[in-house]
């Protein structure tokens, strides 16, 4: 709904007051300018060029800006790895959102023993991620693993989940899943503190039953911060690098190799820079226009338009 | 925080006990002058092979010797790569002595990015006469020497590729021998594949792992390297090849094998838990020594035969001084001392190093006495496969400039074949038509 109330007149105390605000806030941007835009401005400019610092005069060659778009559109390793990313994005975020949920469900309870439990759940998240890839190398190496080896005592050997073509990329969102779903049970619990109590207790009184009462009533209340916690989980995965640079290296085979780390092999195995850093750009792309649409469809949603 | 009063007491300590040890030795204290290095920090960096790791052990005498301080890393092997691949590329200075990588020899040395050391071995007064660079293979020197002929890198190992069995009382006990030709490497992992034990084993290196294969099936990676760069890789020779290496490692291989690291290789060689594998021989070596549970078992012999003949692969890593590195004469100090004949003779003597690079380490009776290993003369085996590799050129595929990411191909295809994505035919098409993308990629006119 637009308002319609005349924008009162800017006096010259006001004006004067945003200069003032203005020149408070022109460092700061100066220094976003400097450390944020001015490298991607550059990671776009060698996008356009074939450049690999192992032949000179390549990182300014600008004779045909759009090779290496049209080649990775072309490339169809490329091409894969965009799916295998979809397939571990979107695996991941519905994970972690439903887990994350379910536990905040069961955490929200005033309880000096569930408020402990909350500190435990948090631990995996606040790991460095080298070290959670690490401990999942070790859980998921048949040699050294105490689950693997539990199983094959057992009688029940399961081989090798990260050199399975068929297994290789669930092995690694049940990881990520592990590591990440405490972030969205966080913001998930916070949402849930601050539902009100009355709509709860009215619809009580009115006969809802728990499902409707979720539903109907707590659910429309924490919908944005769910929202959100998916968009920044959505976000992070596309990110996704320590468990696949350590589980798998990408393989077996390309199974698991994500856009992200078929960038870094593009540039830090080979050298491509240029080739690299146009699939950056495009990832950077993709990024922006996802949280915006979210962004907007959220917005949409929360205000009721 | 370390307190100044501690720091200020252990310097105190410190020198007391230098006094203390320079009165016992008898040595009169070190002038000034007599330590030309004395208070320099040198940072040494190369991946975790048997050579970098025992040097460590002596560098508290290099800088006794000098003075000098060294910070050293050993990643690695892809970390290793990866890392100063960048470094090298930005002619950074954080790093004063660097290992080349064999695989990035033709790209790490034509782009300029290593400092000639001729100047240092024909300055009498930097290196003595008697170091004898002469003395290290030169079929190693040659890989390490630039286009102007000037040499960049001391070459402190030679890696031939072998074969071990572990279990070769298994082998025994099934009635065959050490396999030489590939049919008999078939015969040999099939009857030893059980009990616990694979009958065969590879590293995940399969861009090194595979191309021996591949020869001795009549294939190579490129067609004609280094003139001629058009990949090879799916032709009958090649498909056929992936098809039988792949086989040997998924039916035979242990559990995860795909994710086997050079050191699990040697580990599970070393417990008994594989038999048959064909690998780098410093990481088969290993299963001698007293702490192997195979230590009485198992044998060793050449990279056997395929169809079209016998291709065992080679490497050779060296040191050598990056272009950046700013205090040049201490980085060739550092290199001169690890590379002396007796640095090398003691890591064979002390530490049972099994792959020098000098002629007369390995001619020695101490080394040939070490490598006698239950009844095989493997320094023998190690002689005669450098020997096969000096007579013709078939090494060569791997050191053109655009090997590295040939080699992450072959890894792939051979991946998707063994974890059963595709047939060996589907996945080597694919890799040749990706390799022909990345070739182009580089600048390569195919």
């Amino acid at each position: 709904m637009q308002r319609s109330v005349p924008r009162p007149a800017v006096s010259s105390i006001d004006r004067q007051e945003q200069l003032a605000y203005l020149s408070g806030l022109l460092p700061a941007v100066l220094l976003l300018m400097v450390l944020t835009l001015a490298p991607a401005i550059y990671l776009f400019v060698v996008s356009l060029t074939p450049g690999t610092p192992t032949i000179p005069g390549s990182l300014t060659d600008f004779s045909d800006p759009t090779q290496n778009y049209v080649g990775a559109l072309q490339d169809q390793q490329f091409l894969d790895s965009v799916w295998v990313q979809i397939k571990l994005s979107v695996s991941t975020v519905i994970a972690q959102v439903l887990l994350g949920l379910g536990v905040a469900l069961l955490l929200h309870r005033r309880s000096r023993f569930l408020q402990a439990l909350r500190t435990v759940f948090l631990i995996p998240m606040v790991l460095p991620p080298i070290v959670a890839a690490l401990i999942w190398k070790i859980l998921y190496t048949p040699d050294i693993s105490p689950l693997h080896r539990l199983l094959a005592a057992l009688g029940a050997p399961v081989s090798s989940l990260i050199t399975n073509a068929d297994t290789a990329l669930w092995a690694i969102a049940f990881a990520d899943t592990w590591e990440w779903f405490p972030f969205t049970m966080l913001i998930i619990l916070a949402a849930l503190q601050v539902v009100p109590d009355e709509p709860i207790e009215a619809a009580k009184v009115d006969g809802a039953g728990p499902l409707q009462l979720f539903w109907y009533v707590i659910l429309p209340f924490i919908r944005p911060a769910i929202v959100v916690a998916a968009l920044f989980r959505l976000i992070d995965s596309i990110k996704a690098f320590p468990l696949i640079y350590v589980l798998t290296s990408g393989g077996p085979g390309t199974a698991t190799q994500v856009t992200n780390y078929y960038a870094f092999t593009q540039a830090f195995n080979y050298a491509y820079w240029g080739y690299a850093s146009a699939i950056a750009v495009m990832l950077t792309a993709g990024v922006f226009v996802l949280s915006w649409v979210i962004g907007r469809r959220q917005g949409a949603s929360a205000y009721g338009r | 925080m370390p307190s100044f009063r501690n720091v200020s007491r252990r310097h105190v300590l410190k020198g007391t006990a230098a006094l203390g040890a320079l009165a016992l030795t008898g040595k009169a204290p070190a002038r000034a002058g007599s330590k030309p290095f004395q208070g320099v920090e040198l940072n040494v960096s190369c991946w975790s092979a048997p050579f970098p790791k025992l040097l460590q052990t002596y560098l508290p005498e290099f800088e006794e010797l000098t003075g000098m301080k060294v910070n050293y890393d050993t990643p690695g092997f892809l970390i290793y790569n990866q890392r100063v691949d960048l470094e090298l590329s930005t002619k950074g200075s954080s790093f004063d002595v660097l290992n080349i990588t064999f695989i990035y020899v033709d790209r790490w040395l034509r782009a300029g990015w290593f400092a000639p050391l001729d100047s240092f071995i024909k300055d009498e007064n930097a290196t003595p006469k008697d170091w004898d660079t002469d003395d290290f293979l030169p079929a190693a020197r040659k890989i390490m020497s630039g286009k102007d002929g000037s040499l960049y890198g001391i070459p402190w190992t030679c890696d031939c590729y072998m074969a071990a069995a572990g279990r070769y009382d298994l082998v025994e006990k099934a009635g065959l021998k050490m396999p030489e030709t590939f049919d008999d490497i078939e015969k040999v992992a099939a009857a030893t594949n059980k009990d616990g034990v694979a009958g065969f084993l590879g590293d995940n290196r399969h861009g090194w792992n595979f191309p021996p294969y591949l020869q001795g099936f009549g294939g190579n990676v490129f067609r004609n390297p280094p003139d001629d760069l058009m990949p090879a890789l799916d032709t009958q020779e090649a498909i056929a090849a992936a098809d039988f290496y792949s086989h040997l490692l998924r039916d035979y291989g242990p559990n995860g094998v795909l994710s086997y690291s050079y050191d699990q290789v040697t580990a599970a060689l070393k417990q008994g838990r594989a038999n048959y594998a064909t690998e780098g021989h410093i990481f088969l070596m290993p299963a001698a020594d007293p702490d192997s549970k195979s230590a009485k078992t198992v044998r060793y012999s050449m990279f056997p035969k395929g169809p079209a003949g016998q291709f065992p692969g080679f490497a050779t890593h060296a040191w050598g001084i990056p272009v950046g590195a700013k205090n040049k004469a201490a980085s060739w100090e550092f290199i001169k001392w690890a590379m002396s004949k007796s640095m090398m003779m003691r890591a064979v003597t002390e530490k049972g190093y099994s792959s020098p690079s000098r002629r007369s380490v390995i001619e020695s009776p101490e080394f040939k006495k070490r490598l006698m290993l239950n009844g095989n003369d493997v320094a023998e085996i190690y002689l005669k496969t450098i020997e096969l590799v000096g007579k013709s050129n078939y090494m060569d595929y791997r050191i053109v400039s655009v090997f590295p990411q040939v080699d992450t191909l072959i890894g792939q295809a051979m991946e998707r074949i063994v974890s059963k994505q595709m047939s060996a035919a589907e996945s080597m098409k694919q890799a040749q038509s990706s390799a022909i993308a990345n070739l182009k990629r580089a600048g390569i006119r195919l």
